[in-house]
């Protein structure tokens, strides 16, 4: 876990961001915005970078696949577009956005396992041009998801 | 304070793969719409071979031409996992609950599954334990016993576990069990030298130790089966 927080930082300062660090919990970076069902989001003008993230990568256990959406492929905030799979499991991924599908990270066929260690990062999912860029709203800042992940490790 | 939860448990008896599947995305949504409780079904399939999203169909050794002459069917699925076998005796229990309910993620929901079923292994004196990195399931030293494979969708699960009673284990000569190829399977009728109770009695000690796994406050044991498998929209 010390680990993971330091590795936060690395990342925190290279993209010249404060984490929020808890202890035990997972990281959470500013200007990002976050789905309750975490994904993260980074919006650069009418392009959003996304992926899931440290809290659910975690709860994911080790990624062993990721299935890519084509290139082109219309998302909508809220429904599913692809899917990771761990332990077993197939876990569904939903669009934090709604827009169209430029670019996915290639690199995931390959080394799924870059969810886990680098999920902001190198572990990106999926590119889109956005078609709403008020949608945004809709989302939960780092503060809100901080606590949002909180509650939800709380009910067990 | 959290409120009491109740799971609700449907005994289907031997229920057709693709019927199942039918049955278990109808629960689903229905689930996501808070319409219904936390749900499990119990049930066994017939002779049946199934693959995950992966789709690792070189794991399966037969052409699917044999199929037919062993009787037994081959399905694509959306689950977790690699190619497994089901079939009479063995013990099929699918969860779709709210694992958003529990704060629950994959990973916890996938341990929990693997101790009820270590757990019910117990009160046979067999040792069962979870599998190793990458070998999802439950063991008895390097021998198979109880497999999973497990979708979530919007939170909700589907799909779930299978645990061998007394299945013919030949049907697993056909595949590479869950892509593991050194492994052997095994059943609870090899593990042990107790006397078997009836399959009713085992699945239903099966169920109890999944609802205790998950500290389920009340368990609803459905009475009519056909409430569910009689439904136009399963047809």
């Amino acid at each position: 876990m010390a680990l993971r927080l330091l590795w936060a930082s690395r990342v925190a300062s290279h993209l010249r961001i404060s984490v929020a660090q808890r202890g035990f919990a997972s990281a959470v970076l500013k200007d990002l915005k976050y789905a309750d069902s975490h994904e993260w989001v980074k919006i650069e003008g009418n392009k959003a970078t996304f992926g899931i993230t440290d809290h659910a990568q975690d709860h994911l256990g080790d990624v062993v696949y990721v299935e890519l959406p084509d290139v082109g492929l219309s998302v909508s905030q809220g429904k599913s577009f692809g899917a990771v799979e761990s332990v077993k499991a197939t876990s569904d991924i939903n669009s934090p956005v709604s827009g169209t599908v430029v670019e996915v990270n290639k690199e995931l066929s390959e080394s799924p396992g870059l969810v886990n260690s680098s999920p902001y990062e190198q572990g990106w999912i999926v590119k889109v041009e956005l078609s709403d860029a008020g949608e945004a709203e809709k989302l939960m800042d780092s503060d809100k998801y901080s606590k949002f992940c909180e509650e939800e490790d709380a009910k067990h | 304070m959290r409120s009491p939860r109740t799971l609700e448990v449907w005994r289907l008896g031997t229920v057709n793969y693709l019927k199942s599947l039918k049955i278990q995305d109808k629960l689903v949504s229905e689930r996501k719409a808070h319409q219904i409780p936390d749900t499990l079904l119990s049930l066994e399939h017939p002779p049946t071979y199934t693959l995950g999203k992966r789709r690792t169909d070189h794991n399966l050794l037969i052409p699917q031409s044999e199929l037919t002459k062993i009787g037994a069917e081959l399905h694509y699925t959306q689950r977790g996992g690699d190619i497994t076998f089901h079939g009479p005796h063995q013990a099929i229990l699918y969860p779709i609950i709210s694992l958003r309910s529990i704060g629950f993620g994959a990973r916890n929901y996938v341990e929990t599954l693997e101790r009820s079923m270590i757990e019910f292994a117990s009160m046979y004196g067999v040792k069962a334990r979870p599998g190793n990195k990458c070998e999802t399931g439950v063991w008895v030293g390097d021998r198979k016993i109880g497999a999973i494979g497990v979708r979530i969708t919007s939170g909700i699960t589907c799909h779930g576990l299978a645990f061998n009673i007394d299945p013919d284990l030949k049907y697993f000569e056909h595949i590479v069990p869950c892509g593991i190829a050194d492994k052997e399977v095994t059943s609870l009728r090899r593990e042990t030298d107790a006397l078997l109770p009836s399959e009713e009695v085992i699945h239903k000690q099966l169920i109890t130790c999944l609802a205790n796994a998950f500290s389920y406050d009340d368990v609803v044991w459905k009475e009519d089966p056909s409430v569910i498998l009689d439904t136009k929209d399963v047809e």
